[in-house]
């Protein structure tokens, strides 16, 4: 089929041609190509003495980033407004995954924990709560982005329920409450996982969502309030976490067990110094460091980049951050402004967490780093995310001249 | 900024879209403001703390635990003899050990693998079949128990240690061994279960030789020289061990592609020795004849020097041990008499102990002892150089001599009579020796005994050297009236102690020329190539007599052996000249005494002295001057004829031509076969032989010994005329302990023939002591066998 001229093509069909945000691309296609180098570097002597494949996981690092690129551009061709209707079925669908892992036969563990979906076929295995970040943020974007259009919901008066309703209502709760059973439903389909990291991702994507779209701030304090009493609760009720927070107060005070990782952390960081080992030299990928293709390769980054490698990779970030805002900020829509928000944020609060952790600047959680943590499906993830970003910057008209 | 929401504008209102829009952007950029730049702001600081503030200090960290140090033992140094045979040497050899832990946890995974190799039909290996039954660590312990010859319940003992991976079974063990332990291990896959670490053991190839001179080291003081040699050059054998800084991962192995730092392992040097191990053994074998047949309970030593340079060619002390086993006391009576302590652990062990000193001491330079009559050697050769007696000096012994009111009696009680000086050193006489001493006065003596390194310590290069200065007397006290007694019995060798090795290397000087030399072990140091390091040189430390004097020394010195107390190291065909001595052990006042020969030979033209003492024969009774094998306790008759045939082996093994006075030529039987009487006769009597005839015939028709026969002069020649030949083999009968007619008669009725060797003048107490054919040998008819001779109550106590 011939290709339809542009004056056939409706307004939207036009909008959706437009130019991709090139400084956002860029960013995306910098840090995916720093990530794959540096998952070479880092994983390699793991890769080595564990594997007896030194490329194992650069070369699976390596095929996820080509053909997420490949599928980034792809998505961002699509006409985001489509992601609309679409958003109610990635969400059920990611919560109906979600539910999956714990089935027999098509759930994998590991460690204890249900997290993913076994290998079936072609397809590897893969983490659904990655699919459920991505259904949060397009559900919750695409209601929220008309929720000041939705009919004004009338009360029986006469019935005391139907004051309280009304005043839950104008305080804004009733509006909240499907967004707050959606979370509520995933966050307790992570924790039964167990998969606490996840949890707290989805939980500050939807509340950056709902942020964004301007709920009321008394929520927010009155929803901060109730997580930091819980946190609080939970840190001095339990050993658990007690004992999680001596070691990140003191990591050497158990260097042989728990404070090791992060010990080992250090270590990498410290000895790296302002310019580093040089590429491929780290020490303490040699086996000292667990996890580093995962959630410690930023540490590795430091050791052989240095202080200034490290702060290369973020103000890359910042960058990125700054820039996914930026096209919230200019986006056509609203639902286009808060789809760039949720993405733009589950970025940053992935980096800040990742490497707060890794630097000792937080207790420690398990949050990968975006394009740089090994993970076919959340790099395949992420690069939709971003190609879904970019597919707005696509319709951000262009600044009139003159 | 954002656009209207183009689906729903007609529905929704326009201020209310207008104000949503700027709660969004508001928001997002609040958003932006947070995540974007406030959130990176920590990060940077916190990374800015950790990799420029305190980079040191984790680097330090990261570092030490990245980095082995680790040590390289250098290889040690060999010590070889003067002609380079292997004295001691270090060889790879292998600790088995066993890891407990990884046993327990292998136990498991073996059964699995056992299992589903069950399942698929293969091959188990026996480990695998064991683990199944359970009776994985049975299995294992069996296993190394037949392979290193220990008890099964021993290494399941150690086995149940479970929390330890390093357990050694056994050390150093050999290379068969270890070759086993490998084989059972890689078979059944055990490792790393049982494992074996690489280790250096030392080796000493000739066991017991000159083991208080080589020494050993103590693998429980990390390898490091314990006695002897081993540790006086502990610094050159052990080298300078290497250092290598590795990069290691967390496993503990070597890090990939990362740096090395190696500081190469200096090896040891190796040591040659002047000792000869030939000379060495011949010591050591003469030493533990004595001391087996003069019962002597305390062992001795043996010192053979070069006197021309000082270097040692052989020194043996006794009780000696295995330096394989230096913990095993090797002579058999001190372990008896440890074992006679059974009843008490304590008591046992203190003498184990000291039983193991004892033999770990190098008596030639540690042990002290009051020289006796062999140190006459050196006052007559002060007396000489200074001129205070001559050749033609006389001097009369009455048996006894009074100094300052003390009355000194001679060894020879009814006295010596008049002596000239050859006599009066060959009798060993003390009265007259007492007259050289005054003659020498004690001034001078005291500085003779100071040139001659009598006191103070050679500074030979063996650990262990005993200072003496503390028991010679003082020179104040020496040369003051008071000292008149010192002086006196001082001029006898007693009342004073040096040790072994200082009186050898005064009476080389005596002998040779007069040079004091400084002795000395260590021939050169050389590099693992064989590059000489170093070589000894010969130090002289200064000249104490002329060479006139020494050679009047020399002379006087033959005279003992030829005729005189020395007369049982009599060799024939070796110029051996020397000095008897015998001392009492003063400091322990059993009456035990110490019976020694200084021996030089050539004497005209010394090429080894040495200087042999036995400690403590055993008398018959206490108070007995006799063993009870009937040897007289006394050098002479001790010490002498051990050192004979001593000098003698050593002479032909240093290729030292013999050399015979005509007196005691052989001379080689003519053929007589076919001659007639008359004419075999006259040509026996060309040849000084004597004859006697078998048969009637008028021709010779056969002859005993067969024509070219080396016999005596003045044998019998048997000569059959017509009659047979009896070619029936004799037994040589036992010769030892009889008089010399006595000897020849029982080898004349044989049909044998006796060579005499030994004393040459035979009085009633001569008596043979060896003969070359043992007793019991079936010989032909006309076979010389020697006989060795010796008096048996030469008097020369002093």
């Amino acid at each position: 089929m011939a290709r339809k001229l542009k004056r056939d093509l409706t307004v939207e069909e036009q909008l959706a041609r437009g130019p991709l945000d090139l400084p956002f691309l860029m960013l995306v296609v910098m840090l995916t190509g720093i990530g794959v180098i540096m998952m070479f570097s880092a994983s390699y002597a793991e890769a080595l003495y564990e594997l007896e494949n030194p490329t194992y996981y650069f070369m699976r690092q390596g095929l996820f980033a080509v053909a997420g690129l490949v599928i980034m551009y792809v998505v961002s061709k699509i006409n985001y407004q489509t992601l609309r209707w679409l958003s109610v079925l990635a969400l059920m669908g990611s919560i109906f995954l979600l539910i999956l892992v714990k089935v027999p036969g098509i759930g994998d563990s590991a460690g204890g924990a249900n997290r993913w979906i076994r290998a079936i076929g072609p397809l590897p295995r893969w983490q659904p709560s990655e699919a459920a970040k991505l259904g949060v943020i397009l559900y919750f974007s695409a209601r929220l982005s008309k929720r000041h259009t939705e009919k004004k919901r009338k009360f029986d008066l006469r019935k005391p329920s139907g004051r309280v309703l009304r005043f839950l209502d104008h305080i804004g709760f009733l509006e909240l409450l499907p967004y707050g059973a959606i979370l509520g439903v995933i966050a307790l389909l992570l924790l039964w996982e167990p998969h606490l990291s996840a949890t707290i991702l989805i939980l500050a994507i939807g509340a950056s969502i709902l942020f964004a779209a301007g709920i009321h701030l008394g929520w927010f304090a009155l929803g901060g309030g109730l997580m930091g009493a819980a946190l609080w609760v939970v840190a001095n009720a339990t050993s658990y976490m007690a004992d999680r927070l001596a070691i990140w107060r003191d990591p050497w005070s158990d260097m042989q067990g728990d404070g090791y990782q992060i010990v080992q952390s250090l270590y990498a960081i410290g000895s790296g110094g302002l310019l580093g080992l040089g590429l491929g030299n780290s020490r303490q990928k040699f086996l000292y460091l667990p996890e580093l293709q995962n959630d410690y390769i930023f540490p590795i980054i430091c050791e052989e980049l240095g202080f200034v490698g490290a702060a290369m990779v973020l103000v890359l970030f910042a960058l990125l951050i700054i820039r996914g805002y930026w096209l919230a900020l200019h986006a056509r829509d609203r639902f286009g402004a808060l789809l760039a928000v949720g993405v733009t944020t589950q970025v940053a609060v992935q980096v800040f967490l990742n490497i707060g952790v890794v630097t000792n600047l937080l207790p420690p959680t398990g949050i990968s780093l975006p394009f740089f943590s090994y993970g076919g499906t959340a790099l395949v993830i992420q690069l939709v995310e971003m190609g879904i970003v970019l597919g707005v910057s696509r319709q951000i008209p262009a600044p009139r001249a003159g | 900024m954002a656009q209207k929401e183009q689906k729903h504008n007609s529905i929704g209102n326009n201020s209310g879209d207008r104000r949503q829009n700027r709660t969004i952007l508001g928001r997002t950029l609040f958003l932006m403001g947070v995540f974007g730049i406030a959130a990176f702001i920590p990060l940077f600081y916190k990374l800015w703390q950790i990799q420029i503030v305190d980079h040191e200090y984790y680097q330090k960290l990261a570092i030490e635990q990245q980095t082995s140090d680790m040590l390289v033992t250098a290889p040690r140094g060999t010590i070889y003899d003067t002609n380079g045979n292997t004295l001691a040497v270090s060889v790879s050899v292998q600790n088995v050990v066993i890891s407990p832990r990884d046993i327990a946890e292998a136990q498991e995974e073996k059964r699995k693998s056992g299992e589903e190799k069950a399942a698929a039909g293969k091959e188990l290996t026996d480990a695998e079949a064991a683990a199944m039954s359970g009776t994985y660590k049975e299995f294992i312990a069996s296993g190394l128990a037949s392979i290193l010859g220990m008890e099964e319940e021993t290494i399941l003992g150690r086995m149940s240690n479970t929390s330890s991976q390093y357990e050694v079974l056994q050390w150093r063990v050999d290379d068969d061994v270890s070759q086993a332990v490998r084989e059972f291990q890689e078979e059944n896959g055990l490792y790393p279960g049982v494992y074996l670490l690489p280790d250096t053991k030392r080796v000493y190839p000739y066991s017991s030789l000159a083991c208080q001179l080589i020494g050993w080291v103590n693998v429980n003081d990390g390898n490091k020289g314990a006695y002897g040699t081993e540790a006086r050059y502990e610094d050159e054998l052990s080298g300078e061990p290497g250092r290598v800084v590795t990069a290691r991962n967390a496993a503990g192995t070597e890090m990939l592609s990362s740096y090395e730092n190696y500081i190469d392992a200096k090896s040891g040097q190796n040591i040659q020795l002047t000792i000869d191990a030939t000379i060495q053994s011949y010591c050591e074998r003469v030493l533990a004849e004595g001391i087996s047949s003069y019962e002597v309970r305390k062992g001795g030593f043996c010192l053979a020097m070069d006197p021309n340079t000082g270097a040692i060619l052989a020194m043996a002390s006794s009780p000696n041990y295995d330096l394989n086993e230096p913990r095993t006391v090797a002579d058999p009576v001190l372990q008896q008499y440890i074992d006679t302590l059974e009843a008490d652990p304590e008591a046992q062990n203190e003498a184990y102990m000291e039983a193991l000193y004892s033999q770990w001491t190098n008596r030639t330079v540690s042990d002290t002892y009051e020289p006796g009559s062999t140190f006459k050697t050196l006052v007559v050769a002060a007396a000489l150089e200074e001129g205070v007696v001559n050749e033609n000096s006389h001097f009369y012994c009455p048996g006894y001599k009074i100094v300052a009111d003390r009355r000194i009696s001679c060894s020879k009680h009814d006295g010596h009579g008049d002596q000239d000086l050859a006599q009066a050193v060959a009798n060993s006489c003390n009265p007259a020796f007492i007259e050289i001493g005054q003659a020498l006065g004690a001034e001078k003596f005291y500085q003779y005994l100071k040139d001659f390194g009598m006191i103070g310590k050679t500074g030979i290069d063996v650990q262990g050297e005993s200072d003496n200065t503390n028991l010679v007397w003082s020179e104040e006290y020496f040369t003051s009236p008071e000292g008149a007694v010192s002086l006196a019995v001082a001029s006898f060798g007693q009342t004073f102690r040096v040790t072994p090795i200082q009186l050898i290397t005064a009476a080389c000087a005596a002998v040779n020329g007069g040079h004091l030399m400084k002795p000395y072990v260590v021939e050169s140091f050389t590099d693992e190539d064989g590059k000489v390091i170093s070589q000894t040189q010969p130090t002289e430390i200064r000249q104490v007599i002329s060479e006139e004097t020494s050679e009047k020394v020399r002379d006087l010195l033959f005279g003992v052996v030829d005729w005189g107390t020395g007369k049982n190291a009599r060799m024939d065909g070796y110029h051996i000249g020397g000095k008897t001595g015998t001392s009492e052990k003063r400091d322990e006042d059993t009456g035990d005494l110490i019976v020694s020969f200084l021996g030089v030979a050539p004497a005209d033209d010394p090429k080894v002295v040495i200087l042999l003492a036995f400690d403590s024969p055993t008398p018959v009774v206490p108070g007995s001057d006799y063993t009870s094998h009937g040897f007289y306790i006394s050098g002479g008759n001790m010490a002498a004829p051990s050192a004979g045939p001593l000098l003698a082996d050593i002479m032909d093994y240093m290729g030292v031509e013999k050399v015979y006075d005509g007196d005691y030529a052989d001379t080689v039987v003519p053929l007589t076969v076919g001659l007639s009487q008359a004419q075999a006769q006259s040509l026996l009597d060309s040849k000084s032989l004597s004859y006697r005839t078998v048969g009637e015939g008028a021709t010779v028709t056969d002859q005993l010994p067969a024509q070219g026969t080396s016999i005596p002069e003045g044998s019998e020649v048997v000569l059959y005329l017509g009659a047979e030949k009896p070619t029936e083999q004799v037994e040589v009968p036992d010769l030892t302990r009889r008089s010399p007619a006595a000897v020849e008669q029982a080898l004349e009725s044989l049909g044998l023939y006796m060579r005499a060797e030994g004393v040459t003048s035979y009085t009633d107490t001569t008596r043979s002591t060896s003969q070359s054919i043992p007793a019991g040998t079936m010989v032909d008819p006309g076979t010389v066998v020697q006989v060795h001779f010796m008096d048996t109550a030469v008097q020369d106590y002093g």
